[in-house]
């Protein structure tokens, strides 16, 4: 049965994807929506940011509806997850320090595993996406907000309730109400996650599954709902003279971004809601004869757009900030768009290279590898446009440019072993081995966080009007970067050895790349505390920014919208207020950053 | 869609704020209806929460009522913000000429969310019909699974789609007597095939005792019936809010957003109604 009801189920999603895509293009006539058509072309000056239209304190924050208020406010929420995720590997590379179990057992050890990945993917990785693109992209198109503000309020207010169910079982272990923190690791695959007698019993923490899949999915409810936001927002809220063939690079990929979430978190809520039910109601979803695949390749059609969900924003930015610190345009723009669109599409196509090792139809396996090795080309093509764009340019490493490049050494890398797993006869030797946890920490951390770091530096200025300390910001670059590779080359050199991932002890061979491995995630941690120090003491105490460019962008003509909207801030701020303009006056028109603009 | 950019071209480039009617009042970008919103709907979880933990909180009825009193919170928020966004002023209220057409787009692509939202379970089904030792459990009633009762029930859900056709045209040509009408014999025929449906449960689970723990096709059945049937329920309420404002006299020729959005999303259910009944009901294999 199994090879019959795998290609079944491959047609069936391919069919919806095609259907999708026929649906959408005779649904509506896209031509309409060129902004073009509108013909009204005048450049007006528009009203700006005034605090009187927001109540003060508290009230502001919890009644906003504001895109920028919305974005500060994912921002502090996925950083807030960044340092729990933060502390909870901590915990567990130090008790990988020595083979045996010395700090933390295996089912705490298994717990901790399990809420670091969710909490990275779901709480930090997600969210902060989403603090960049809410604050900016109505600034970069021209809108007055997002398309459905309040819609954009309610997203945002349903994460703090699903972080703490997700969480619940570290507080009910302690408190003695009979539930533990979920052991499923982030893949929640059955049996293990269905529990081995039923619902509330099972030794991979109860009650506190449940819990976890109701956080998961009112968070995935929060991210679809942001994603049609952004699609709406995208195409209907742009200013007249911003058309799809000068749209920015950081919007199309939030576009496609969009696009992907559209199809992915849907999905996953479904299968979440299915094993919610397997576990409480005696359905059967995946205890069936083949549930199990079942379940595995529910997951991974969501699971692998996932992974291009949280990079290709990413990516964005870094296209975005790269070309400013480089004096020139990004080069072969046009591509860059195309290649992410690219990667949008084969992204539903690749995701059974999660389950090369399952003994799955072998004709299916091998066109799986097929696709995969393909979305390596456009992400090659990204690669070697970024590094072009870097030729010969007049490079200024500030500290946004150093976690751009750091972005995209890191990326190599990850994009390199990537398709080493894609190939199977590679994958059956390295799958579920530290190999894979290297893979992809260096792009969910060397790329992902290090893009995060880079647009946090870039764009700190313009939400805060402060400057953040640049020293303490390279020591953080060189420390997130060199903690980052000491960590994570030890792990692909530890699964080539051999090393299994998702345990608390090892064999002692393994104990000295071990021992790196954890030196490497402290350097790591040291440099995340300046980065958190330096943000919450240069928002409070940081010098004012008085000048709208402060990375001189004019000079090389990229002052971009957002910036202009700064500019125009500013100038307004010292026009009315008396205090603001002695500032001026006394630094005498001097650019804050003078360190970083060397 | 150029149809409001004719209120003054000056004007076009003034900032629009998002929420100048609302709730505190006196500011443009302050509202509390999503806060409201949010919490009921995540207290909704919260009460499934409470009730998965019955053991803990000492009895069921705590979740439950948690998750009763969320709906209820919920649906206030929902209220307030649809009263405010869009209902009240709404011949003076101001619009950009972006608006309508955010709002399609906005349907569209949640409908994109719902086909994803169904396809998990297709995919289980089909997973495993196709699979060799598809078998249906002993209780399926097989015979009712085309009987008459869900022939009748699909023609109600099919006419409906007609009904709400021939309202959407009517408003078109300002005939509102005819739109009224319209909407409320479709709302009268979403109800009627909750019912039927609701009696079909009633015959499967107690006088054929099959029901959503019957194995693969018990599962099936009852998680793709079940949520198509909510997907009813909230179209119902949609085309509710659309009859009752009709009922007060908004919609007009030019002016019936709500009522093209109402309608994509009432055909979208009706036609995922169809593509299940073929799938599920005809083609179990019983034959
Ligand atoms: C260059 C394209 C890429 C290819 C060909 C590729 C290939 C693979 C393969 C084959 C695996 C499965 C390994 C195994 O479990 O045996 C894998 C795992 C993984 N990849 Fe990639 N990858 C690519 C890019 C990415 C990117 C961009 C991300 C993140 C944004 C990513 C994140 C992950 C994650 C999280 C896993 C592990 C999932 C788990 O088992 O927990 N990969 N990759
Ligand atoms: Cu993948």
């Amino acid at each position: 049965m199994e090879i019959n009801a795998q290609i079944a189920l491959t047609v069936f999603m391919g069919v919806l994807l095609v259907a999708v895509a026929a649906w959408l293009t005779r649904i509506e006539d896209w031509r309409s929506y060129s902004s073009t058509a509108g013909g009204v072309v005048s450049q007006g000056e528009r009203s700006e940011y005034i605090e009187q239209e927001k109540p003060a304190g508290l009230i502001r924050w919890l009644t906003t509806v504001d895109h920028k208020d919305i974005g500060i406010l994912y921002g502090i929420y996925g950083l807030t997850a960044f340092a729990v995720g933060g502390l909870m590997v901590v915990l567990m590379r130090v008790e990988l320090a020595t083979p045996s179990t010395t700090l933390v057992g295996p089912a705490l050890y298994n717990s901790l595993m399990t809420s670091h990945g969710i909490t990275m993917l779901f709480l930090f990785g997600t969210p902060i996406i989403a603090a960049f693109s809410n604050y900016l992209i109505p600034l970069i198109i021209g809108a007055d907000d997002m398309a459905f503000p309040r819609i954009n309020a309610i997203a945002f207010w349903l994460l703090p309730p699903s972080a703490l169910m997700i969480w619940a079982g570290f507080f009910a272990g302690p408190l003695g109400l009979g539930f533990e923190a979920p052991q499923t690791a982030w893949t929640l695959y059955t049996p293990l996650s269905t529990g081995s007698a039923g619902g509330s019993l099972d030794p991979a923490g109860g009650a506190g599954i449940d819990l976890m899949l109701l956080g998961l999915h009112l968070s995935g409810v929060a991210a679809t709902m942001g994603a049609i936001n952004f699609i709406a927002t995208i195409f209907t809220q742009r200013d007249e003279n911003v058309t799809w063939a000068n749209l920015d690079i950081f919007s199309w990929t939030i576009l496609t971004q969009s696009g992907l979430i559209l199809f992915a978190f849907p999905l996953l809520g479904s299968a979440l809601l299915m094993l919610l039910a397997d576990r409480n109601f005696g359905t059967s979803f995946f205890l069936a004869d083949g549930g199990n695949l079942l379940w595995q390749h529910l997951f991974w059609f969501f699971g692998h757009p996932e992974v291009y969900i949280l990079v290709l924003p990413m990516m964005g930015i870094v296209s975005y900030v790269l070309p400013r610190f480089a004096g020139r345009k990004l080069f072969g723009f046009k591509f860059v768009v195309y290649s992410t669109l690219a990667i949008g599409v084969l992204s539903f196509g690749v995701w059974a290279h999660h389950m090369f090792a399952t003994g799955m139809d072998p004709r299916l396996r091998a066109s799986f590898m097929a696709v995969s090795m393909a979305i390596a080309i456009p992400s090659a093509v990204k690669t070697f446009n970024w590094i072009t764009t870097l030729w010969n340019g007049r490079i200024r490493l500030t500290t946004p440019m150093l976690f751009c490049i750091g972005f995209v050494s890191n990326f190599i890398i990850g994009g390199v072993t990537g398709v080493f797993l894609a190939s199977i006869p590679v994958d059956l030797v390295l799958h579920d081995t530290y190999y894979v946890v290297g893979h992809f920490h260096y792009i969910v951390m060397g790329a992902i966080a290090f893009a995060g770091f880079a647009g946090i530096y870039y764009w700190f200025p313009l939400v805060t009007g402060r400057m953040y300390q640049a020293t303490l910001g390279k020591a953080h670059f060189w420390l997130s970067f060199i903690g980052t590779n000491i960590t994570f080359f030890a792990m692909i050199l530890l699964g080539y050895g051999g090393m299994p991932r998702r345990y608390a002890t090892y064999l002692p061979q393994f104990t000295s790349l071990n021992v790196i491995a954890t030196v490497g995630a402290m350097i790591l941690f040291v440099g995340q505390i300046i980065f958190v120090w330096n943000l919450v003491n240069s928002w409070y105490a940081g010098k004012r920014v008085e000048s709208g460019d402060p990375w001189d962008l004019k000079r090389d003509g990229v002052h971009t919208v957002e910036w202009q909207w700064f500019d125009r801030k500013i100038e307004t701020a010292i026009t009315d207020g008396g205090e603001e303009e002695q500032n001026a006056v006394t630094d005498g028109g001097e650019p804050i950053d003078k360190s970083e603009n060397n | 869609m150029s149809l409001e950019t004719d209120d003054g071209h000056d004007d076009h480039h003034h900032h629009h704020l998002p929420a100048v009617e609302d709730w505190p009042r006196g500011f443009g970008e302050a509202s509390w209806w999503p806060f409201i919103t949010a919490v009921g709907g995540s207290g909704i979880y919260i009460g499934m929460a409470l009730w998965i933990l019955r053991d803990v909180v000492g009895s069921p009825l705590i979740g439950i009522g948690a998750a009763v009193a969320s709906i209820g919170l919920f649906l206030v928020g929902i209220y307030g913000w649809l009263y405010h966004a869009f209902i009240t002023k709404f011949w003076t209220r101001d619009i950009t000429a972006a608006g309508p057409v955010s709002l399609r787009w906005g349907m569209i692509t949640f409908l994109g969310t719902e086909i994803a939202t169904f396809g998990a379970i297709f995919a289980y089904y089909f997973y495993f019909r196709a699979g060799t030792d598809w078998a249906l459990p002993a209780a399926t009633p097989t015979e009712a699974l085309t009987g008459s009762l869900i022939i009748a029930n699909t023609m109600v859900l099919i006419a409906s789609s007609f009904t709400l056709h021939w309202a959407h045209h009517a408003i078109r040509h300002n005939d509102r007597k005819n739109f009224v009408r319209g909407m409320g014999l479709t709302v009268f025929l979403g109800l009627v095939f909750l019912g039927g449906q609701t009696l079909e449960y009633y015959q499967f689970i107690v006088t054929y005792g099959f029901n959503f723990t019957e194995g693969v096709y018990g599962s099936a059945f009852f998680g793709l019936t079940g949520l198509h049937g909510l997907h009813v329920a909230l179209g119902i309420v949609i085309l509710s809010i659309v009859f009752i404002r009709g009922l007060y006299g908004q919609y007009s020729a030019e002016r019936h957003l709500s009522v093209s959005t109402a309608s994509m999303y009432w055909h979208f259910v009706d036609i995922v109604w169809v593509f299940l009944v073929v799938v599920l009901y005809v083609g179990a294999g019983q034959i």
